[in-house]
């Protein structure tokens, strides 16, 4: 046998010959592959977000002068007294339009689960909303505007075309528009999770639709609206083309907007950043709220 | 026995009709389904049929030629701009999140919940929050505020983890016993990742792309932030052309050329690889 | 081609030991089975054998060759899954081919070889489909003919068969065996069913929790089982739990008198040391091995005992007959015309049998005595 072994030898390449631990190897490769992602979101996520909150504890541009950061309250205090307006347009805007895509979105999401054939279809259309709020607030401009399209319905009704158009109603309807398939997939993960046999064994004991949905199918898919309406909450916060576009000046103050305003335009960037912390905040919450109430995790 | 259990249970006696009911509660229930499902359907697509109308208008009458021909001529370099940046942040979302999903789903280490959570966070930052961190950070860290590169990893922060969820949900749906058997086989993992892992998850992958390219091709809102002076990409001049100019048909006709072009996107997606592997990303 | 040699091998996950100290000797060209219940390590064994998974002790030689590190690729071994695992991307040429196309061999040669091979399986024509068009068995032929491709000098087989049909298990195992032996490969072969195991095995492994229980030919398990785990696995086998109450004679005649119940038995010891009085063991005896008497029947038997039927099972080609003797219940196939004599399945009998197998009872609970193997689940061949 010994003679044999040498014939083997040249086989293999010398570094395989020799025996050794392969878990320190993957580790490193572990570590290698996760290693852009990490940096991509250290570099460009936390390392700005933390930057930011640290600047919104100093004095105007102070974080960024030479004689040296004023830290300072003052920035918040300022949000206190003079730009709650604006944390309550932002959180209205935000909280009326979930409640919009909840109402709207469940029977949709149910028909669409429960009863439509044609869902490629419809899914093809849904994208429509999802190329982004500019476009749908461009549209709802165009379509509001005194003399568009819209005037002679709107006259029909008896409602001015401007008030029509610079309004609370319409940005919450744009904002709605935008964030409406998120809802629906949401609830339809949901709503596909149940069994449509529950609802016919509720039928056949007697319940009147209202009953079903109520006792039925509430309970069992209110984690998906959870999620749905946290996710919707969550996006709503942060955009300001609606508003822009479609709001009258009190919607105008959303939050995402002054955070422009005064950030870019004007270069307070205490308080620019002050408020994109408030938002940070806001945005936290819900998300960490949204997460927990989340049918199963990707990851195990 | 029965006569003790029945008083118990109230019943209730509906007399059971005739014959079958023209105008039955079903059908109607059915009718009424589908009437809303189209009628939400039109509302979604109602804004853009809208800016196609307004973008065929001009002084005197219909002009749809000269308004489109206009967006190549005046904002050509903007869909330029919007193609390339869509392009670059593709690029480097793949790089980014193929080799981390591929750690994700098959090595084992502690903490991945907690590391996928991390990774995903981006997608629930508020738009106007990464804006003002980004361009603060450019300005006073980085120093990117000139390069079209700050505008790319902007766009690319936000949006790889759009492509990491289906690529996760890809690889996971993956059986394992291929890699193994190639390995078997032979096959250095480089050569087993290349020929047999890449083309398997190729559906999930385009998923990602597509996604992706959506949301950056048509992104304003960072894009307001972060871009470099010069460079503007077609949705964001459409906002500021609205803002300083109004409304006018051939910002409507850029409007309708974005939405038409991502349209495409999706058709051409949907063409190749139906809607399976857009499973837990936002588009299904 | 080679020999495979285990030395010692373990595999532990956290606290739990999915495999302790495995030795093994397989020699070159021989065809060994791994044969267990599910959980016994079999499949781990397997795995670390081809090195999909590392053992956290003891070795692997490949002929003299110290593997244990060896990542797969480098060990030149064929690996047949228990799902055919054709990568349904490549066509079937493509996947037969494809171990020879990483290691980049010409096209030519390539196209040849995976002719060959296609030919060897009996699927010549079948290149160019893909996968999916393929019935289950075709697949798992092309996935032999993928690791013959390469000429390995070890076959790894992990329970290829389990996901076919019965009548497609049976032509497939023996079209398996067949391969074996014209490309004369050592082969490993991991089953829980018995009866693929002895059908194609040159030795059989029992396995269970970890541990090796025996290792020997397909007579030797079955008619010399070493441990309650073995006699029980194998076959069916009747369980008489009892202590040694005296041994008589020497050599080829020795008996050891074994007190069980109210029974009083005169077995051969298969152990490796005699028993001493006062051990615990059990015995075991194969249902075949007990014969029922006719009434009047003259019986020349070691053992003798009487009973009373409780259950016939007619089979078909044999009858099984419970019969309770002294409160314990024992087995009796019976089969030729005598399966025919109990038609009422009542009344006294008497058993006779001859060889009683004992073995060392492992201290166990106090309170739970070996008893015969459950009669209403025979553990066994006939089951699989």
């Amino acid at each position: 046998m010994s003679g044999e072994v040498g014939s083997l030898a040249p086989l293999l390449p010398a570094a395989l010959s020799v025996p050794r631990r392969r878990d320190r190897a993957a580790r490193v490769r572990t570590l290698a592959l996760l290693a852009p992602a990490i940096l991509l979101a250290l570099l460009f996520l936390y390392y700005p977000l933390v930057f930011i909150v640290q600047m919104s504890f100093t004095e105007g541009s102070s974080f960024l002068s030479p004689s040296g950061a004023i830290s300072t309250l003052e920035n918040y205090v300022t949000i206190v007294n003079r730009y709650l307006p604006n944390v309550f347009v932002t959180l209205q805007l935000a909280f009326l339009a979930t409640l919009v895509d909840l109402v709207f979105g469940f029977p949709f999401a149910y028909i669409l689960v429960r009863k439509v054939r044609y869902r490629t279809l419809v899914r093809g259309l849904m994208v429509f909303p999802m190329f982004g709020a500019l476009y749908i607030a461009f549209g709802m401009r165009f379509i509001l505007l005194p003399g568009g399209p819209a005037t002679p319905i709107l006259q029909a009704l008896g409602i001015a075309s401007t008030d029509a158009l610079f309004s609370l109603p319409s940005v919450v309807f744009a904002m709605s528009i935008f964030t409406f398939p998120f809802m629906v997939l949401n609830i339809g993960t949901a709503l596909s999770n149940v069994d449509p046999t529950l609802e016919e064994a509720a039928a056949c004991l007697g319940a009147r639709p209202w009953q079903t949905f109520t006792r039925i199918l509430l309970p069992l898919t209110r984690a998906g609206l959870v999620a749905g309406a946290l996710t919707v909450f969550g996006w709503s916060i942060g955009t300001f083309a609606e508003p822009l576009l479609l709001g009258s000046i009190n919607e105008q103050r959303a939050l995402a907007w002054t955070v422009y305003q005064r950030g870019v335009v004007q270069t307070d960037y205490g308080l620019s950043t002050a408020m994109g912390t408030v938002l940070l905040i806001i945005a936290f919450v819900v998300t960490y709220l949204s997460l927990r109430y989340s049918r199963g995790a990707l990851i195990e | 026995m029965t006569a003790d259990v029945a008083p118990a249970i109230p019943t209730t006696r509906t007399p059971a009709p005739a014959r079958r009911p023209l105008l039955n509660t079903r059908r109607l229930t059915d009718v009424l389904s589908h009437a809303y499902i189209w009628l939400c359907l039109i509302v979604f697509v109602l804004p853009f049929l809208a800016l196609l109308g307004y973008s065929f208008t001009g002084p005197g009458g219909t002009r749809p030629a000269q308004n489109f021909a206009y967006v190549v001529s005046s904002f050509g370099d903007n869909l330029l701009w919007s193609l390339k940046i869509s392009a670059l942040t593709l690029v480097i979302n793949v790089a980014v999140s193929l080799p981390a999903a591929y750690a994700i789903v098959r090595q084992s280490f502690p903490g991945k919940r907690l590391l996928f959570s991390v990774l995903t966070l981006p997608l629930y930052v508020p738009g106007a929050v990464i804006g003002i961190s980004l361009v603060l950070t450019y300005n006073f860290t980085y120093h990117l505020t000139t390069s079209m590169w700050g505008l790319v990893l902007a766009m690319s922060l936000g949006t790889f983890p759009l492509m990491l969820t289906p690529l996760v949900v890809a690889l996971k749906d993956l059986p394992i016993v291929f890699e193994e058997a190639a390995e078997c086989l032979g096959a250095t993992r480089w050569q087993t990742y290349r020929r047999i892992v890449l083309p398997l998850i190729g559906p999930g992958l385009s998923a990602g792309l597509l996604l992706c390219f959506i949301i950056v091709f048509n992104e304003y809102l960072v894009t307001l932030f972060v871009h470099p002076p010069g460079l503007t990409t077609a949705p964001l001049r459409v906002f500021n052309q609205i803002r300083t100019a109004g409304l006018s048909p051939t910002t409507a006709a850029l409007a309708v050329t974005m939405q038409l072009i991502s349209f495409a996107a999706v058709l051409l997606f949907f063409r190749l690889f139906g809607t399976r592997h857009l499973k837990g990303t936002y588009l299904l | 081609m080679s020999t495979v040699r285990l030395a010692s091998i373990t595999k532990n996950y956290g606290a739990t030991q999915a495999v302790h100290e495995i030795d093994l000797d397989v020699a070159d060209g021989e065809f060994v089975t791994l044969l267990g219940p599910s959980g016994c390590g079999k499949t781990t064994t397997l795995r670390m054998i081809a090195g999909l998974v590392e053992p956290t002790g003891g070795r692997v030689f490949f002929d003299d060759q110290d593997v244990t590190f060896l990542p797969p690729r480098a060990r030149n071994i064929g690996f047949v899954f228990q799902t055919p695992a054709l990568f349904p991307h490549l066509s079937v040429a493509d996947n037969v081919g494809f171990g020879l196309s990483v290691k980049r061999a010409k096209k030519p040669a390539i196209a040849a070889r995976v002719e060959e091979m296609l030919a060897l399986v009996g699927l010549t024509g079948y290149g160019a489909r893909l996968p999916a068009q393929m019935s289950g068995g075709q697949q798992q032929r092309v996935a032999l003919a993928r690791v013959l491709a390469t000429d390995p000098r070890v076959l790894l087989f992990d329970e290829p068969l389990s996901a076919l049909d019965r009548n497609l298990r049976d032509t497939l195992k023996y079209s398996i065996l067949d391969l074996q032996r014209r490309t004369a490969k050592t082969a490993i072969y991991v089953t829980h069913d018995q009866s693929e195991a002895f059908a194609i095995s040159d030795r059989i492994v029992v396995m269970n929790a970890g541990q090796v229980e025996q290792i020997g030919t397909q007579m030797e398990i079955y008619l010399n089982p070493r441990t309650e785990f073995v006699a029980e696995f194998i076959g069916a086998n009747n369980g008489l739990a009892g202590t040694v109450t005296g041994i008589e004679g020497v050599g080829e005649a020795a008996r050891t008198i074994v007190a069980s119940g109210e029974l009083v038995l005169r077995c051969r010891s298969v152990a490796l040391s005699p028993f001493g009085v006062g051990d615990s063991v059990i015995a075991y005896l194969r249902p075949e091995d007990v014969v029922v008497l006719q009434d009047g029947e003259a019986a020349e038997f070691e053992n003798l005992v009487e009973g009373t039927i409780e259950r016939v099972i007619f089979e078909g080609p044999t009858a099984q007959i419970r019969v309770d003797v002294g409160g314990r219940q024992l087995r009796a196939d019976v089969s030729g015309s005598r399966r025919l004599s109990f038609p009422e399945g009542r009344g006294r009998v008497r058993l006779g049998f001859n060889d009683l197998t004992l073995i060392q009872a492992e201290p166990t609970n106090p309170a739970e005595p070996a008893g015969p193997a459950d009669p209403a689940e025979p553990t066994g061949a006939t089951g699989a």
